[in-house]
Parts: structure tokens; C-alpha cells; sequence
């Protein structure tokens, strides 16, 4: 009795999410020159432009849902959860 | 062409020679983020639905202030700390009962009296402005019946021109005293742990857009459970009760994108979830960054939030059969969010001015895989909120 | 959070300075700019009256009459900073870029439309060479009489980043500087965006041959293609190689972006000055971003499109 490999669909998924990352990591075909980085250090393109009210974002949801919504963050702090 | 990842000894030369003539330009310039600011939010909840319970239907209300002055100290270093102060009233959840045919009839508290919580964080980064960077940030939050201070620390390092690498950790230690415990007849005091990690790694795909992916693992060890709220177990009503651990992974991925020369910016967030009580969750975020004439900026945005149910969730049991765990807590149930926010800004000077609402509306069919069981409680709201900032320099 | 920032009205200021024409481009506030465009204009006239080969009472000129007297002189630190500077130039380019070859460069007079004879240009050459110059901090010793000092290439884009700091110390914090076509950032745009330069293609009356964005530290141009003679077919430009008494036979223009405008101009001169191949494979090893223009128009480097 041949055994089949188990979970062949997740596996063929992980599979292209690594590719994927490794292909990202050697992205810079085209480099950007340190002149060129004007618009990545715009306001608009942070990770988080308003932290403040990211945080406040993120305090709501996470109290009134199942997960831990922000990266970094340890615990709730404040038992809403 | 290479890249500039490594200095050719001409240039160390040239530039070693010219350190003395144009000293500035040395050092990395990037905005300051010097600033005061100050948020004021009114958070409250939609009356629940129509539908069979028990108690005020009047739900919650949270008002909150967050105070916050970021500074420059001594060259690349920034001090940011921020105060928050809250105001909660309203009835919340209490327990589910089994009604006729099955039906769950929700129970809600009786509206408390006004709560307040305080918390301060303070975050002291090194390399500020700079992708090599270090924080260390420390936060301790106080309300009448819970205390929580938590440790952490973030570093960023560059890796090649267009790849930096972040990781980070984390500690909390939580400690709940229940109001009412001996009249409601719950534990009176209890504490948890929690330690995460995190790393990250992001991408300069081209001079417009920036992609960033991270995993986060989170353990939790102590009393999880909610002290105020209650399970109907075979007709008996019980503690909620959870296991006394939980661990979660997360996998997160953000993709910025800038249009125009200084007119727009799209951001597209998503995240994946999964934790050892069974909870499953994605959350998708899109937002929109729009320039406006006369400094002004609009920013819609979308969130999309879809959960699984963890493995010892019922709105009731019809009996305990082998579990020793249960809570009806809807914030354990399957169900999904979506919630639009709007966002609007103004500069002036030195001021900036801005106001926005959220409006966030849960509901079980919302759910990816959803069941059309139902999960009493889930929660509609309305945010809304201003802000004020002021730059320093 | 940082708040939206926006463009701020953009002031441009124009004034004359170092033989070329100048302008600052200033975002702020209204005292702010004024403050600042006294403060940079002063700079660069202090600079310029400092050391200038053409004027009589520039430090210049003094240490002419000291190497004639053959005597010493002591002098300040930025004259100090500014000579070791030259010295690594000098070294970095196996000597062709030298500092004392002010007498070739004034013999080689582009105004006059005459090529020097062999004589005067032998004369001259025995008047260059900083080898031959005894120079230990603070002391200048020129040993050589008739030894002339040009900064040409140097003190130019040097004013530049001093205009740009003087500015930053007024409380501009967005503009840039611009000296004959060498450029200093004071810094991006209110909005984060940075300036645009464009570098003009040689013998095309508008049209950039090139566009490269500046947030901080500068961009400069050698070889500035207008300034050429071009006698019997030949053409010299006014970039002299001191070994050799003649104009170098290179490219058009050479343009580099530094961290300085310093910098970029020391490399710019040093690719002009290394010739056309030998210049290109400096250039590229070098690492800066850069374009070296021919004198048929053609372009190559970094900068390219």
C-alpha cells in the first residue's frame, strides 16, 4: 500500500511562501540609489504614520476580539481581554 | 552599478579628508519627530441587538485620553513618553443561559459605575531616525482591579541597502484583584506572564514601495480567565474557565506604496493568527493616504477581521462531558468584523489637527468557514476621535 | 505621529558670487529665509574674498607674496583643513590634482583664444608642484617662488556645504544651495520629497540628460563644457594636468553625488582629471553615483538613464 504524503496542498504552500521570501531577498534587480529614497522616508509611507492612534486602534480591537493584534506588544495591560 | 553597500577605500580616503571641513555631513539627516500631542477618543458600543436577554441593554462606553511628548536627547538618541487615561462605563456580558428550544438568551451585567484606568509607557531609543536602531520601552497600567507592567526591547538592523531586519521581545507580568469578589463569590486575587517575540524583515522593492513581513510568538502562563464572567454548564451556572496557558503565533505582512510625487499612499496590511486554544484569526487592513489641497489629508481606511472559535467556546454546554474548560465569552466565538474609518487632517504652522470616526460591525456570518451558530454578545461600535500635535522643532 | 507635512512656499534667492551666477532655493518661514539668505550670501562672499586667485588682498595672494619673499606662512585652521584636503586629492590622483598649479591654470587663459607656447608652459610647470611645497600644520613653506595657490575644485563646493550649514543654523531646514551648479542640500522638502536637479546635456539648450533627486549632501559638475577654447580643431578645456602643462583630454562634464558637496566636487575634478578611461574605471570603483559627459554628448555612469 503506497502512503500518500500528508497535507500535500499546505506543504506546496509552504513551499512557495519560502521561495517567495528567498526570491524578495535577492529583489534589489533594480537597486535604489540612496539619492532615490525621497519618497520612501515621506510621511505617508511609514510603517505606522500615527502611532497614537494605531495604538488606540489596536487597544480597541484586541479588547473586543480573540487576538493580540499588535507586533511587539506583550500583554493587553488592562484585563480587557 | 554596485550599490553603495561597502565605502571604497578612494572614497574612505576622500571622505575622511573632508571630515574635518563639512563635519554635518557625516551624520545621517532624517525628520525630527520632536512633538507634543494629544488624543481624545469616545468609544461606544451599539445597544445590543434585538433578540431575547436579560439586563441593560445599554452597553459600553470608554472615554480616552493619551498625552504624548516625543524628544531629541543628546544627538541620535529620542525619549517618547506617553500617558493614558480612560474612562469605562456600561454593562458588559455576563454569562448565556440555555433558553426554550435551545435559543441562548444573553445576560448582561448591570451598568457599572465609572472606571478608570491609567497607564504611562516610556520608550528610549538609541540610532533614532536611523534603520540601526534600539528601544527599550517600559510600561506600567493601573485600574482599580488590575495592575500591569511590561518590559520590552526592539532592534533594527540593516542588512544590506534594501533589507532590515527587526527583532524584539517582551515581558508582562498582570496581576487582577476583582471588585465584589466575595459577593460574587470570585477569586480574589490572581497573576499572569506573558513573553513575546517577534522578528521582521523589510524589503525596499523599488524607490515607491517598501514590503515588510514579520512572525510574533506569544506565551501566556497564570489565570486567563475572565473573574466576571460565567458559563452555563448542564443547567449549572459556573466560572468562565480557561486553560492557565496560551501560546500564539503570528504572521504579518505590510506593503506601503507611494503614487505621485507627494499626493498618495496606499497601505495594505494582513495578518494570520493561530493560537493553542484554537483560535484562528485574519485580519486584512487597507488604508489610503490622499493629499489635499491647502494641507489638508484624508484617510479612509477598511478592516476586515475573521475568528475561529476556540475549542472550549459555547454560548452554552449542554453538558461537560470530558471538557474541564468553557466560557461564552463572544470574544472566543466565530465570528467577523468589518469596520471603515475615516480620518482627517489639517497642518497649520506648527499645529496639526485632526478628527476622524470608526465604525466596527461584528457579526457571526461574517466569519470566514463561519457556522450560523449564533454568538451572543458580539459587539457593534462607534469610535469617534480627535487629535492635536504640536512639533517642537 | 508626525504630522502631514506639506510643501512650504518655496523662495528663491539670486545673487552673483565666485565668478558664477548663484541662488538659493529656501522653504520656511518668512525671517527664517531672510536670515538664512544673509547668512549663506556672507559665507560665500567670505570664501570667495578668502580665496580667490583673481583678487589682491585674498589669503591667496598673501601666500603668493610669501612664496616669492620665500618665507613662511602660519595660517588658520580652515586654510589648514583645506590644505590636507588638497593633499589627499593630490595624492589620491598620482599628482595631478595639485593646488600650487595656479600658473598654468592662468596661463591657460580660455578669454584669450591662444594656445601658450612650449616656453611659457615649461616656465609655469617650473613654478607648480606640491611635492616640492614644505607644508606641516600650520606652517605653509612654498619654497618656490612664483608658486601660485588655485582652489578651483575645492573652495567652490566647499562654500556650497557652508552656505547649506549656515542656512540649517538660521532655521531653514528645507532649501538648497546652489553655486554655479554645484549643489548642497540643506535638506528635503517639508513634505519629505527631495529636489530635483536636472544635468544638462552639453550643446542642447534645455533638456536634461540626466535627473537625480537630492535630500542631503551635494551634487557637482566639473568641466564645465562651456568653458572651452577650441583653437584648429582642437579643443581644450581648463582643467590643466600639472604633469604634463596641458589640458587634460577628457570628458565634457563629470558629475558625482556625495555626502558633500565637498566631496562630490573632489571626485568630479578627479575623474575629469584621470582622463577617459582611466577616469570611468576611477569613478565606478569609487562607488558614488555619477555621469561623465563626452565631447560628442554621449553619457555613461550611475546617473545614466
Amino acid at each position: 500500500m503506497r502512503a500518500s504524503l500528508p497535507c500535500p496542498r499546505r506543504r506546496a504552500a509552504a513551499a512557495l511562501i519560502a521561495i517567495a521570501l528567498i526570491a524578495l531577498g535577492g529583489c534589489a534587480a533594480t537597486p535604489v540609489q540612496p539619492w532615490e529614497r525621497g519618497r520612501l522616508a515621506r510621511w505617508d509611507m511609514r510603517w505606522d504614520p500615527d502611532p497614537l492612534r494605531a495604538a488606540m486602534a489596536a487597544h480597541t480591537h484586541f479588547s473586543k476580539e480573540g487576538s493580540n493584534g499588535e507586533i511587539g506588544a506583550a500583554g493587553g495591560g488592562c484585563g480587557c481581554n | 552599478m554596485p550599490a553603495r553597500m561597502q565605502i571604497s577605500a578612494s572614497l574612505a580616503a576622500l571622505m575622511s579628508a573632508a571630515a574635518a571641513l563639512v563635519p554635518e555631513a557625516q551624520a545621517q539627516t532624517t525628520e525630527s519627530d520632536a512633538r507634543v500631542s494629544y488624543r481624545f477618543n469616545d468609544y461606544s458600543e451599539d445597544a445590543l441587538a434585538p433578540g431575547p436577554f436579560f439586563g441593560d441593554a445599554e452597553r459600553y462606553r470608554v472615554l480616552s485620553q493619551q498625552f504624548e511628548l516625543s524628544t531629541p536627547v543628546a544627538g541620535d538618541r529620542a525619549l517618547d513618553v506617553t500617558a493614558t487615561h480612560e474612562i469605562m462605563s456600561g454593562s458588559s456580558p455576563w454569562y448565556v443561559v440555555r433558553g426554550a428550544g435551545n435559543r441562548p438568551i444573553q445576560v448582561m451585567s448591570g451598568a457599572t459605575i465609572r472606571e478608570h484606568r491609567n497607564e504611562v509607557r516610556a520608550a528610549f531609543t538609541q540610532g533614532a531616525g536611523t534603520t540601526s536602531s534600539t528601544t527599550w520601552n517600559a510600561s506600567y497600567s493601573i485600574e482599580r482591579d488590575y495592575r500591569a507592567l511590561a518590559l520590552g526591547v526592539e532592534r533594527s538592523m540593516p542588512l544590506s541597502e534594501a533589507l532590515t531586519l527587526g527583532v524584539g521581545g517582551s515581558f508582562s507580568h498582570d496581576r487582577i484583584t476583582p471588585v465584589d469578589a466575595q459577593l460574587f463569590d470570585r477569586i480574589e486575587h490572581a497573576s499572569k506572564n506573558t513573553a513575546s517575540l517577534f522578528g521582521s524583515l523589510a524589503f525596499v522593492l523599488d524607490r515607491n514601495s517598501v514590503l515588510q513581513t514579520g512572525l510574533q510568538l506569544n506565551a501566556e502562563h497564570g489565570y486567563l480567565s475572565d473573574p466576571y464572567k460565567l458559563v452555563d454548564v448542564g443547567d449549572a451556572i459556573v466560572d468562565d474557565t480557561r486553560p492557565d496557558r496560551r501560546g500564539a503565533a503570528a504572521w504579518l505582512v505590510r506593503y506601503r506604496r507611494a503614487f505621485g510625487a507627494d499626493s498618495a499612499a496606499l497601505h495594505l496590511d494582513y495578518r494570520y493568527a493561530q493560537d493553542s486554544w484554537g483560535v484562528v484569526s485574519h485580519t486584512l487592513e487597507a488604508a489610503w493616504y490622499q493629499a489635499l489641497p491647502r494641507q489638508w489629508r484624508i484617510v479612509p481606511s477598511l478592516r476586515y477581521y475573521s475568528q475561529q472559535q476556540a475549542r472550549f467556546y459555547a454560548p452554552f454546554f449542554l453538558d461537560p462531558g470530558a471538557h474541564n474548560t468553557f466560557s461564552s465569552d463572544y470574544r472566543l466565538g466565530t465570528f467577523g468584523a468589518l469596520s471603515a474609518t475615516i480620518d482627517a487632517r489639517k497642518r497649520l504652522g506648527r499645529w496639526e489637527f485632526s478628527a476622524g470616526v470608526e465604525r466596527y460591525h461584528a457579526a457571526t456570518g461574517y466569519a470566514i468557514g463561519g457556522s450560523d451558530a449564533p454568538v451572543p454578545g458580539v459587539v457593534s461600535y462607534t469610535r469617534a476621535f480627535i487629535g492635536l500635535d504640536y512639533l517642537l522643532q | 505621529m508626525t504630522p502631514a507635512r506639506e510643501r512650504l512656499d518655496l523662495h528663491l534667492v539670486r545673487f552673483n558670487a565666485m565668478g558664477c551666477p548663484c541662488a538659493l532655493q529656501l522653504e520656511g518661514e518668512a525671517d527664517a529665509i531672510a536670515r538664512a539668505a544673509a547668512a549663506a550670501q556672507s559665507e560665500v562672499a567670505r570664501l570667495d574674498a578668502k580665496y580667490s586667485h583673481y583678487r589682491d588682498d585674498s589669503l591667496v595672494a598673501r601666500i603668493g607674496a610669501v612664496a616669492d619673499a620665500g618665507a613662511s606662512i602660519d595660517v588658520d585652521d580652515e586654510t589648514a583643513d583645506l590644505l590636507d584636503f588638497a593633499a589627499t586629492l593630490h595624492a589620491q590622483s598620482d599628482g595631478r590634482f595639485d593646488i600650487t598649479a595656479g600658473a598654468l591654470t592662468k596661463l591657460w587663459d580660455l578669454q584669450s583664444g591662444r594656445v601658450p607656447g612650449g616656453d611659457a608652459i615649461d616656465r609655469a610647470r617650473a613654478r607648480v608642484g606640491w611635492d616640492r611645497v614644505g607644508w606641516r600644520r600650520p606652517t605653509l613653506t612654498p619654497n618656490v617662488p612664483g608658486l601660485r595657490l588655485d582652489l578651483g575644485g575645492v573652495v567652490k563646493e566647499y562654500a556650497a556645504d557652508r552656505a547649506a550649514l549656515a542656512c540649517r543654523k538660521a532655521g531653514i531646514a528645507h532649501g538648497v544651495v546652489d553655486l554655479g551648479g554645484d549643489l548642497a542640500a540643506i535638506g528635503a522638502h517639508a513634505d519629505g520629497t527631495p529636489w530635483r536637479a536636472g544635468i544638462r546635456a552639453p550643446r542642447a539648450a534645455d533638456g536634461a540628460i540626466a535627473q537625480i533627486e537630492l535630500a542631503r549632501g551635494g551634487l557637482a559638475t566639473s568641466g564645465d563644457y562651456e568653458r572651452v577654447m577650441i583653437v584648429d580643431g582642437r579643443r581644450y578645456s581648463h582643467i590643466v594636468d600639472p604633469r604634463s602643462g596641458y589640458p587634460v583630454e577628457s570628458f565634457a562634464s563629470v558629475s558625482v553625488a556625495a555626502d558633500s558637496c565637498l566631496v562630490a566636487g573632489a571626485a568630479a575634478t578627479l575623474g575629469m582629471l584621470l582622463g577617459l578611461d582611466a577616469g570611468y574605471e576611477w569613478l565606478c570603483a569609487l562607488g558614488l553615483p555619477f555621469l561623465c559627459i563626452d565631447a560628442q554628448g554621449g553619457a555613461r555612469g550611475t546617473l545614466a538613464r
